[in-house]
């Protein structure tokens, strides 16, 4: 036995009575018995020691005392009364710090059901949380962890078995989760493993286990994050005075610590950073771990991030049919979410890895490893586990690396932590031992003598050579009867005692022994299969032989490339992003939409991005030019109405008014109508809240710039419009037991005139100097008021439209549009003599009893009286054929060619007040441009190239190729995932996962749940 | 041709402001002779420069002038259709017209009785002759209708009417001609989490619905049964081919496991939806499973899918031999149902084809071609003239229409809200 053995073997002693001990010197508690507090003073030496994640020392020497580090290094004093701990061979890494847990927090109200309308349940407008605190019950910054914190023995140990020596705990409930805070995976009292009490404030979007029905959408959670900004600054300016808040001061509390972010997709990560430009605060995103879909973007934001590993798993793609579920996108993302931390870290962006979101925690290392197969290396790995969660949370000076004066978190391996065979075998906790694996293994593999004999002195029973193979830990043995027979023997191994049995024959009764080990000779006493006592020993006498014909492992021969991240992510994605050119169509027939009217036989030319001429026998030679002949060329469609591209929720009516809510914070860059329309001629749109309240929310005008991220899709220094409604949505006609008000059209106009009414009074106040709170609802209809917001109206029912104008006209100002208006055609003179324009649908009626008096001819009788009508979708799939819509007007109510087109080009356009940018072909114009096949008022014309800014986004022959593409990318992710099931990787049944969710206007689901 | 649209408006011999549906057309009583205009015949044919005749309801003659033969001209009311276009009436399999009146209105729709299995369900008896809806379809050139039942697993049973009629048993063309099967959706959509997910209880419900056929089979065989079970005796003439059986799938699993399903009872369905029909061609011709599509003005079924996926599979149903006919959803919807087939045409299925499939192909798979359907001699006077293309929006203009040689009305309600505010704005009030 070496003296190596032999300290390792009085430390296992040792941590056997550890669990009672105390390492500080003072504590509050009484203690019922006899004082017994210990120094702690350990030194571990002859080891490698990563004292940070960036330096190694070889043969060095860790020094800790009451759970702190005392010193580290090559040099250093070991005390004559510390514990030594000889450590050769072996590696001490910081131990790693999870920033994103809910250890040791309170279980969560698991309600049975949601409430509200949609399950029949009451609907619950304010918190039901009792005392003074916030009106809604998302937000719950109030909430302190480390007040509740409650080591979890079990939890704890499954995390410090993967690494783990301190997370930072909140609870994962509401909007504001309160504060986090930093805690030790010892197992002692709370009090002696708090770090830091409050050392984050964490934020989601999603609503948790409130029950309260606002916010409902993705919208409305932002606005209320905002909103409580701005009540939080109120509140502080007024220091109380004007009402007493808890919730409010205790956001205030927290602002000065790190503010963590959890987000659930690539998009919502810009859309938090973008709530956090705006008041000042650089959030700490916990990633959903896609960020490598829109990284460059991401890491604009400044934001560090917070990954998890939760890789997905193969799908069951072996069914053709059923394999069409899933997506490209779904397909494309178990290939690339591996690479995800490692594009992070090559992106330069400062990040931290966490287990969580893994479903068996104890898949952690296997997972890491994946990612560094997939390019992180180990360097960044063990920073984003150990330096960065410590920085990012402030606590460098106590957890993360190894140094005099921090807390003795680490544990103990037999190499390199990021190797597959790496064993883990202590991990020490504020200087408090957790054994994971027995250090002192006994050495027994090689081939030994074992011999048997009876009591009687000499009489020798048997003897055989015991060949031990594999290794010391896992060893397997087996006797050799002669040279070519063994049997097997089982074997139990406890530190130095060691059992073993076997049957000369299989089947037989078997021999079992058990003894003693000293060094290299076994000695014990056993019975034979009749039950006779025996003594025996084991003597080493040789190696036993390596295993003949040794295999390496064949590795997969080819390790297949991932395929390009494409924008968007998934099917028609770019891969590279489309530039304007210098495009040259000749010999078309031009619809100009300007006094020119329809030009036979014409050419118009696009470069940098606008019109630069329309007209014949144009020439530019460093144009491509595209033969017109025989086709037919108009600005690209403009739909006024639309709900595609929005992530979350269309509606956010869960109040009268949601004045404060904005599309605009929620475009979804990757719904694939964006393409789907561009295919229809479609270049803009405007995204509307839907109609489920009188006041809704703030329009998005967006181009169709496919493949760019959402902020880059707004039509730049577009004006500002709100979503009104009026009639059957907003009176919730559909809900039976409804009682938000209004009930009736008379309601509906008496919310117009109190907000109004409110919005003027808003307005003097801030205009008067004082002290104010900053009201987003009210602001927004301030801005109406004030003329910089302009309103589109939901619209049935002549008798609403006419109020709506003169309620408006006494408060000086003019409805904007009123969209569907389908009874416009009985109004159509007062809508002109107001200044109103009509977006329409064609044709549609009888759907609700408010359009049974629709007409077809509604669109024509608007015109004829002067009012700017427009036709609409409403819909992602009849946006794909406006301009069908459009040739509606000439068959009903006999509109020129010429006009009806303009119902779905430049009235749109105007009624958008963004006619001098698009709507019509003229030189200085926006190259927003469709080329179609024929007459574009035809049913049989197809647009067969779509330009917004002068970029081709949407080429029919180029789409043909894209579908190709589509195809072969599939099947080649199809095969891999085949491959890696056949090669026994997990699998998940087939699910599929869609680029959007289609809205119309009355879609009120909540979806913040 | 702009201005031909407001003369018709003006001219009906019913001008009325009461909001009523049009008074039935009485029956025909002279012969009508049709003479110059392109006909398409619905049976892929098309003449240029046609004579149409018919009398007592019938059709009588289509020809060209060379095969005219002599004709006593002086019997006819002759009209000139020169440069116009003559249809048969087009067909609107699969619709709730007449069962829906406004959709958001619980009391105004009859569409889908309450329950899985409602065979019994007859779709005729609430067929609403008076409602407004009607006559704004039949004048897009839409004649007949099958008015279909919905919902649940087994909906009832569908009839073919006829837009023109005092109550429902005058609109009857063919009672109780289909018994419809609403195939469970293999894969459901979870709002919540915003996935596919398959549909957990898809092998319930399948085996809800082979147990109905099992037992049904075998109670039709017992001619005098002790006690009558209406919902089994619904099947019996579907195993006789006496009632057809449209299976309503969409998915391709779901149209391959429904046909396997009937074939097991001898029976050859009919698939309405067909939704991914074109991935499966070889099947259903080796079936022949004819199809009622479902609206092609759709979005493709998946992200990666075509984006033109809907609206080429007409193309690839007739590329394939497939019998199929256009459908729309719906009840207001069937006047756009021409729009449907002239979409196709743009993704290249020939015109004639088009109008074939809103005809005389949606005649054969309802089973009422041997008297109506095409333009031929001895079929039913069912037809329209249409100023330009029908199937263009531009130019879809009806000017005419006969049900069995009866000429209907083509006012309609948005017709008279259409006079009654030009009046508003020509007083200037």
């Amino acid at each position: 036995m070496t003296g190596y053995q032999r300290t390792l073997r009085l430390m296992a002693l040792w941590l056997v009575s550890w669990g009672a001990l105390r390492l500080s010197a003072q504590t509050t508690f009484p203690i019922n018995g006899i004082y017994d507090q210990r120094e702690g003073l350990y030194a571990f030496t002859n080891a490698s020691i990563y004292t940070a994640w960036n330096q190694r020392i070889d043969n060095a020497t860790l020094l800790i005392r009451q759970g702190k580090v005392e010193a580290v290094g090559q040099k250093v004093n070991v005390p004559a009364h510390a514990v030594v701990i000889d450590l050769k061979g072996k590696t001490i890494y910081p131990s790693f710090i999870d920033l994103y847990s809910d250890y040791g927090m309170p279980a969560q109200r698991q309600d049975a059901a949601p409430g509200g309308r949609l399950f029949g349940g009451a609907v619950q407008r304010t918190t039901s949380k009792k005392g003074a605190y916030n009106w809604n019950e998302a937000l719950k910054p109030e909430f302190r962890a480390h007040e509740v914190f409650n080591p979890d023995d079990k939890a704890a140990k499954t995390m410090r078995d993967i690494g783990f020596g301190a997370v930072l705990s909140h609870q994962h409930d509401g909007i504001s989760r309160g504060s986090a805070t930093m805690v030790l995976l010892g197992e002692a009292a709370p009090h002696e493993l708090i770090v830091k009490d409050k050392a984050a404030h964490h934020f989601s979007f999603r609503k948790g286990s409130s029950r309260q029905d606002y916010p409902s959408s993705l919208m409305g959670s932002i606005a209320l994050l905002r909103q409580t900004y701005c009540d939080a600054q109120w509140y502080k300016a007024t220091q109380g005075k004007e009402e007493y808040n808890i919730s409010l001061q205790a956001w205030n509390d927290l602002a000065g610590l790190p503010q963590v972010f959890e987000v659930g997709d690539c998009l919502e990560a810009l859309r938090a950073a973008a709530i956090g430009r705006e008041w000042n605060v650089q959030y700490i995103l916990k990633g959903s771990g896609e960020e490598y879909k829109r990284l460059e973007d991401i890491k604009k934001t400044g934001s560090p991030l917070i990954v998890g590993l939760n890789f997905p798993e193969a799908y069951d793609v072996e069914d053709p049919l059923d394999a069409r579920q899933v997506s490209l996108a779904q397909l494309k993302h178990w290939e690339l979410a591996p690479s995800n931390p490692a594009r992070i870290a090559a992106a330069g962006i400062p990040f931290a890895l966490t287990s969580h979101g893994l479903r068996n925690k104890a898949d952690f290392m296997a997972q890491l490893r994946k990612a560094i197969e997939n390019g992180l290396s180990e360097q960044d790995a063990l920073k984003a586990l150990t330096h960065t969660p410590a920085s990012l949370m402030g606590v460098s000076d106590k957890l993360g690396s190894l140094a005099p004066g921090k807390i003795a978190n680490f544990f103990i391996t037999n190499g390199n932590i990021f190797d597959k065979d790496t064993k883990v075998y202590h991990h020490w906790v504020g200087g408090k031992p957790y054994v994971l694996k027995n250090i002192d293994v006994p050495e027994v593999v090689g081939k030994f003598s074992l011999e048997a004999t009876t009591p009687t002195p000499g009489g020798q029973l048997w003897r055989y050579d015991l060949v031990v193979s594999g290794t010391d830990e896992n060893p397997d043995m087996k006797l050799m009867l002669n040279d070519t027979a063994s049997v097997k023997v089982k074997h139990t191994l406890q530190k130095d005692h060691i059992t073993l049995s076997f049957a000369f024959k299989e089947g037989q009764n078997r021999v079992r022994m058990s003894g003693v080990i000293n060094g290299r000779q076994w000695s014990g006493r056993g019975e034979d299969e009749q039950g006779r006592v025996f003594t025996w020993t084991a003597t080493y006498t040789s190696p036993s032989e390596p295993p003949k014909d040794v295999k390496k492992d064949d590795k997969p021969a080819t390790k297949s490339e991932p395929g390009p991240i494409t924008y968007p992510f998934g099917a028609y994605g770019w891969t590279t992003p489309p530039k304007p050119g210098t495009w040259l169509i000749t010999n078309a027939t031009i619809w100009t939409n300007e006094k020119e009217g329809i030009l036979q036989n014409a050419d118009i030319l696009m470069r940098n991005g606008k019109i630069v001429q329309v007209g014949k026998g144009i020439k530019a030679p460093d144009a491509t030019v595209i033969d017109g002949t025989g086709k037919h060329v108009t600005s690209g469609i403009i739909d006024e109405h639309s709900h595609i591209a929005i992530s979350r929720g269309v509606n956010e009516g869960t109040q009268a008014s949601s004045a404060e809510v904005r599309i605009g914070d929620v475009v979804n860059s990757e719904d694939i109508n964006i393409y789907r329309q561009l295919s229809g001629g479609v270049t803009t749109a405007q995204l509307l809240h839907g109609s489920a309240n009188p006041i809704g929310g703030q329009s998005a005008i967006i181009k169709l710039r496919w493949g760019y991220a959402p902020e880059q899709m707004k039509l730049e220094g577009a004006p500002g419009f709100i979503k009104f409604a009026l009639g059957e949505n907003v009176k919730q006609s559909a809900w039976p037991g409804s009682d938000r008000y209004p009930q009736t059209r008379m309601g509906v106009e008496e919310v117009y005139n109190d907000y109004f009414t409110r919005a003027r009074e808003y307005g003097a106040l801030k205009a008067s100097g004082k002290p104010y709170r900053r009201d987003l609802d009210l602001e927004a209809i301030l801005e109406i008021l004030e003329g910089k917001r302009h309103i589109t109206c939901h619209s049935y029912r002549q008798s609403e439209i006419n109020m709506l104008m003169k309620l408006a006209e006494r408060h000086g100002i003019k409805v904007n549009t009123f969209t569907h208006i389908l009874e416009g055609y009985k109004v159509a003179d007062k809508m002109a003599k107001h200044g109103a324009g009509g977006s329409s649908f064609s044709d549609w009626w009888a759907y609700k009893y408010e359009v049974y008096d629709a007409i077809p001819y509604n669109g024509a009788v608007m015109h004829e009286q002067g009012v700017t009508v427009a036709f609409n979708s409403d819909d992602a799939e009849m946006a794909r054929r406006l301009n069908q819509e459009a040739a509606k007007a000439v068959r009903f109510g006999g509109v020129s060619e010429e006009d009806a087109l303009k119902f779905v080009t430049l009235n749109p356009a105007k009624l958008l007040r963004i006619d001098h940018r698009v709507g019509s072909l003229k030189a200085g114009k926006d190259a927003d441009v469709v080329l179609w096949s024929d007459h574009p008022l035809s049913v049989y014309a197809k647009a067969e190239m779509t330009f917004v800014d002068g970029i081709r986004f949407f080429d029919r022959q180029e789409d043909l190729r894209l579908r190709a593409d589509i195809q072969a990318e599939r099947n080649r992710i199809i095969q891999k995932m085949i491959q890696e099931k056949q090669q026994g990787g997990k699998t998940q049944p087939v699910m599929g996962r869609q680029s959007f969710k289609l809205y119309h206007c009355d879609d009120d689901e909540d979806e913040m749940d | 041709m702009k201005n031909i649209p407001l003369a018709l408006i003006f001219c009906w011999p019913i001008i009325s402001l009461l909001a009523q549906t049009p008074v039935p057309a009485p029956p025909q009583e002279m012969p009508v002779y049709i003479v110059g205009a392109t006909a398409h015949l619905g049976n892929g044919q098309v003449l240029q420069n046609s004579v149409i005749a018919f009398e007592n309801g019938k059709i009588t003659l289509v020809r060209t002038p060379e095969n005219l033969g002599q004709v006593n001209l002086s019997r006819y009311k002759i009209i000139d259709a020169k440069g116009k276009h003559v249809y048969p009436g087009f067909i609107a399999p699969n619709t709730q017209l007449g069962l829906i009146e406004i959709a958001a209105v619980r009391a105004t729709v009859d569409a889908g009785e309450t329950g899985q299995l409602n065979p019994n369900a007859r779709a005729i008896i609430a067929y609403d002759t008076d409602s407004e809806v009607p006559p704004t379809v039949r004048a897009q050139g839409v004649l007949l209708a099958q008015i279909t039942p919905q919902g649940g697993l087994l909906s009832g049973q569908s009839s073919i009417v006829q837009l023109d009629a005092w109550n429902w048993e005058d609109a009857a063309y063919k009672t109780d001609i289909g018994l419809h099967i609403n195939w469970p959706r293999l894969y459901s959509f979870n709002w919540f989490q915003g996935t596919t997910n398959r549909n957990e209880n898809y092998d319930k419900e399948i085996a809800a619905l082979e147990t109905y056929l099992k037992e049904a089979q075998a109670y039709c065989k017992n001619t005098k049964p002790d006690e009558r079970n209406l919902k089994l005796d619904a099947a019996c003439p579907v195993f006789t081919g006496a009632r057809k059986l449209f299976i309503h799938a969409d998915d391709a699993k779901a149209i391959t496991t429904s046909v396997q399903l009937a074939k097991r009872y001898g029976i050859t369905p009919v698939i309405a939806g067909g939704r991914d029909a074109g991935i499966l061609t070889d099947f259903l011709k080796a079936n022949n499973v004819p199809v009622i599509l479902g609206n092609i003005h759709a979005l493709p079924s998946r992200d990666d899918a075509d984006i033109d996926e809907p609206f080429k599979l007409p193309v690839q149903l007739h590329q394939a031999g497939i019998l199929f006919c256009f459908s729309m959803e719906g009840f207001w919807q069937q006047r756009n149902l021409p729009y449907q087939a002239g979409h196709a045409v743009g993704y290249g299925l020939p015109y004639e084809q088009a109008i074939a499939a809103l005809t005389l192909n949606t005649a054969k798979i309802l089973g009422i071609e041997a008297t109506t359907g095409s333009l031929e001699e001895g079929k039913d006077a069912t037809l329209f003239i249409s100023e330009g293309d029908a199937l263009d929006m531009r130019q879809s203009t009806v000017v005419q229409a006969w049900i069995k040689g009866r000429q209907i009305s083509l006012d309609h309600k948005q017709l008279e809200l259409y006079r009654k505010f030009k009046i508003k704005y020509e007083r200037k009030e």
